[in-house]
């Protein structure tokens, strides 16, 4: 660790787009840790003053900043991996601390250490294993996203090319940008992540919007707890994504791209780097694509710990090297985005569903819908059911069939007591609101939302209050602390949920959680704090009894 | 073309575009209450107190950053805003240590305590961890840091960044363990830290304090205010000078000032013990034949400095002398000064020291 050396990476990423993460990540990689000296001379370079840096450095629950950081065990402490025992795990490791939930619901629980995730309940060895497949559906239904995603060549270019791999591209080349935003408009696809924006539209609204140059950002920060669907993806079908980013590039004249993936999937990263790579190799990316005038970069960045990065707002201004705080709204990232230009950011899925919705037309992905519902959503399901994993289902389809029928239901002679929905971000569903089809406008009618599109299930022998008190601890955790309702608020629900601090009268128990919530959902600044209420809510509508029982002891 | 106009409270206000929601309430007169706001900065949209509803959007939204829009009908008190505003503010209140701090402290010290009980606020619920920790050995002569009472609306930091530009000071961690710190947790004076005491000025509940008017808090009297301009450059800053008797305890800015709008420097915010101080010169002084310095009239020294001045001239030529003038001194004494140097002792051998 020499000084020449230093200022040499330091320099290399200086002229490259959205340099910081990527320069801090080079040495947290290289150092194990971010060490005062480099830190002032990545501020003094980048001229970033170097309060600020600190600052920005501090607010990444992954990044360390002291020696041998980096090599310190994490373990996952999400809802289902405490359930399997992450606890007793994280004290049997040397010099572990916990993280929150990193995606691997389905395979319980990861240990991120350095570079690798390794896997293991406590008293197992831990071992290195690769994400899973998603479970085999029955025949009768169809797929969009994973249709060609367990072809264990698809994760090469020339897999993707032998199965249909960029004839999205030339079918879209073909149409041209306004025919490619009216297909997808027509498709009814809307946005994966959660907030199901009609991505059509988005597209339409960035491609109208002034300024140059344009910019395409993929949301690839999956931090909902519950949510693996993004890695599965990004893992057995990185060039899906790839193309679909190139298409949105070319429906909306962006010339540049981003991939944001968070921190906990440095396996993905290496295989999204290499299909970048190859992409770049066959000039599917770069200049001339397709051999006609049409450019198009991208770049892949690494998140450092930050659910709020999953906030279109916030992850922007993590790009730009910025205090990830979120930004406030209107303007939109449709025209004031990235550096303050317009930008589409869109979800892994949703970018991944556009190639084979170019392949096999608008009405195609609509008819996978039932009823009045257009297309398929991924479901990351977990927890007490036989088979746990991510299911692309069609919109509208059953949520008990999906328990039961293709998930294999609870263990035998358990029952589901509660589900989670949006991740932990919808709150628990339970009793008679089970019976709900796996939709907008069916789940919002029970006063939570489909999200992200992952699914908790706890049975009847889980301790619900418990199980609320860990979800708003994670909210806790992730609360960025610019608007005092949530900073403040998910701390308050955290501590009376756990039982360390509020009334122990039951009436002004309620009225306090009450009221807490109600002003976190009706002022918060974004989506974390008006959402994180949902939990305490449908807490004190499913289950009085046990609330009564945990005040008043 | 004819102002475009909104619905405020039931009265029709023309506005300019690009005006928030908040400003065309405060040029109307509505007080909205607000805890991360400075006119001076970016709006934040932080602590949520300046929320009103706009009629078609589900829940309320800050005015600070809310656009005004032609045709928009917005409310800004009464129903739930009221109670969110008074929910926000217990739970602030549960957060910090004390409520009731000095005046002294700062110029918006009482804003949070004026606001917790105009909501009647201070009812005791939603106990729990307090956030903030103090910082208060730091060993520095003019900024008591007293985090216990920090409300993390981060006022301090976006001043020191947008008004100062030092960017001594910054927001680190996140969530409920926010804190404000320096660079690597250190010191304020191994920071970028230029004591300007801006950061004292705009925060809200005292966490930030002036050190050395809290020191003269046990001074007998009441306190009186005073507004004149800082005498230390030229740009003319104005200030109210605190005084009990004939003490001086203390300086405030002037957010009307209108060279300064509220900015101060470590001189002006600080610097005023020459006031009182008992080397301060009241009369000229002449040296005398030995050598040793004489109080004298003005009239004396006058004469003595023209007789000396002339001499020179005489001795060795008028460019034989050089003036230097002071940068406190005005554009108008600077001018003078010239016009002595150059038409009086005639050279051109004129300076300023903030050149120099």
């Amino acid at each position: 660790m020499n000084f020449t050396s230093n200022q040499e990476i330091i320099l290399r990423w200086k002229d490259e787009p959205a340099p910081l993460l990527g320069v801090l990540q080079e040495f947290h990689d290289r150092d194990g840790y971010l060490s005062e000296q480099v830190l002032r001379q990545i501020a003094k370079t980048l001229k970033i003053p170097v309060a600020d840096l600190f600052g920005t450095v501090t607010f990444y629950h992954h990044f360390s900043r002291e020696p041998g950081g980096l090599e310190a065990p994490r373990v996952c402490n999400g809802p289902i991996c405490r359930m399997h025992g992450s606890d007793d795990l994280l004290k049997s490791l040397e010099g572990a601390s916990p993280m929150p939930c990193s995606g691997r619901c389905d395979q319980p629980i990861p240990v991120l250490r350095g570079r690798e995730t390794l896997v293991g309940l406590p008293g197992s060895d831990l071992e290195r294993k690769p994400s899973l497949m998603p479970p085999v559906l029955p025949d009768n239904m169809e797929e969009c996203v994973f249709v060609d995603i367990r072809d264990p060549r698809r994760a090469s270019l020339e897999g993707y090319l032998n199965s249909g791999g960029y004839d999205a591209l030339k079918i879209a080349i073909e149409l041209g940008s306004e025919g490619l935003i009216k297909l997808v408009d027509d498709s009814g696809l809307a946005g994966r992540g959660g907030a199901g924006f009609p991505t059509g539209r988005k597209w339409k609204a960035v491609a109208d919007a002034s300024g140059n140059p344009k910019t395409v950002v993929c949301n690839a920060d999956e931090g909902e707890p519950g949510c693996f669907k993004d890695r599965c993806i990004m893992d057995y079908d990185p060039h899906a994504l790839v193309e679909g980013m190139v298409l949105a590039a070319y429906a909306t004249g962006a010339t540049r791209g981003f991939i944001y993936l968070r921190y906990e999937y440095p396996e993905t990263e290496e295989i999204l780097a290499s299909a970048i790579r190859e992409a770049y190799e066959k000039k599917f990316l770069g200049q001339d694509i397709l051999g006609t005038d049409f450019a198009f970069d991208l770049y892949l960045r690494r998140g450092a710990g930050a659910y709020i990065c999953g906030e279109e707002t916030s992850l922007l201004n993590s790009l730009e090297g910025k205090h990830p705080f979120p930004r406030n709204r209107p303007p939109y990232p449709v025209t004031n985005g990235y550096e303050d230009l317009p930008t589409v950011v869109n979800n892994v899925e949703t970018l991944a569903s556009v190639p084979p919705i170019v392949r096999n037309g608008a009405h195609w992905y609509q008819d996978l819908g039932i009823g009045d519902q257009g297309g398929t959503k991924i479901i990351s399901l977990s927890g007490d059911i036989v088979r746990p994993g991510n299911y692309e289902v069609p919109l509208g389809f059953s949520l008990m069939e999906l328990i039961e029928d293709l998930a294999g239901g609870c263990a035998l002679g358990r029952s589901v007591q509660a589900v989670t929905m949006a991740g932990l971000s919808g709150g628990f569903l339970a009793g008679g609101d089970l019976d709900v089809t796996l939709d907008e406008p069916s789940i919002r009618e029970k006063g939570s939302f489909l999200g992200a599109g992952g699914i908790m299930v706890f049975d009847d022998t889980r301790d619900m209050v418990k199980v609320a008190f860990q979800a708003m601890e994670f909210f806790a955790h992730e609360s960025c602390g610019k608007c005092f309702p949530c900073r403040i608020g998910t701390q308050r629900l955290s501590e009376r949920l756990a039982g360390t601090a509020g009334p122990t009268d039951l009436q002004q128990w309620l009225d306090e959680v009450i009221d807490l919530g109600k002003t976190m959902t009706e002022t918060s600044a974004c989506g974390l704090g008006m959402a994180a209420p949902l939990i305490s809510s449908s807490l004190l509508k499913y289950f009085p009894e046990s609330v009564s029982h945990h005040v008043t002891g | 073309m004819k102002k475009p106009t909104l619905v405020l409270d039931g009265d029709q206000i023309g506005f300019n575009l690009g005006e928030t929601v908040y400003e065309v309430a405060e040029r109307s007169g509505i007080d909205i209450p607000t805890l991360c706001y400075d006119s001076r900065l970016d709006p934040f949209g932080g602590c949520r107190m300046c929320i009103v509803e706009v009629e078609g959007s589900r829940n309320p939204v800050a005015s600070c950053t809310t656009k005004a829009m032609p045709g928009m009908r917005v409310k800004t008190a009464g129903g739930r805003l009221d109670m969110h505003r008074r929910v926000l503010l217990e739970m602030v209140v549960s957060e910090n240590r004390e409520l009731d701090v000095d005046p002294l402290s700062g110029y918006a010290s009482q804003e949070l305590k004026l606001l917790a009980d105009r909501y009647d606020a201070r009812s005791g619920r939603f106990n729990g961890k307090q956030s903030g920790q103090s910082f208060e050995d730091d060993p520095n002569p003019f900024i008591k840091r007293d985090y216990d009472n920090c409300i993390s609306c981060y006022r301090c930091v976006r001043v020191c960044a947008e008004q100062e530009g030092d960017y001594a000071i910054t927001v680190v961690n996140r969530g409920f363990e926010t804190k404000i710190s320096t660079e690597f947790e250190g010191l304020l004076n191994d920071s970028a830290c230029t004591f300007c005491g801006q950061c004292i000025q705009t925060c809200p509940t005292g966490a930030l304090g002036d050190l050395k008017a809290l020191a003269n808090r046990e001074v007998p009297g009441e306190t009186k205010k005073t507004r004149t301009i800082c005498t230390y450059c030229g740009v003319g800053c104005s200030i109210d000078v605190l005084s009990r008797g004939e003490k001086v305890i203390g300086v405030l800015p002037a957010m009307d000032g209108p060279a300064n709008k509220g900015a101060l420097c470590v001189k002006g915010q600080f610097a005023y013990d020459f006031v009182g101080h008992r080397d301060r010169l009241k009369t000229p002084l002449i040296k005398n034949g030995s050598g040793q310095l004489e109080p004298a009239s003005w009239e004396d020294a006058l004469n003595c400095a023209a007789e000396g001045l002339s001499k020179a001239v005489q001795e060795h030529g008028r460019h034989s002398l050089y003036a230097i003038a002071s940068g406190r001194a005005p554009n108008e004494v600077a001018y003078v000064m010239q016009k002595f140097v150059r038409a009086g002792l005639g050279t051109n051998y004129i300076d300023n020291c903030s050149r120099a």
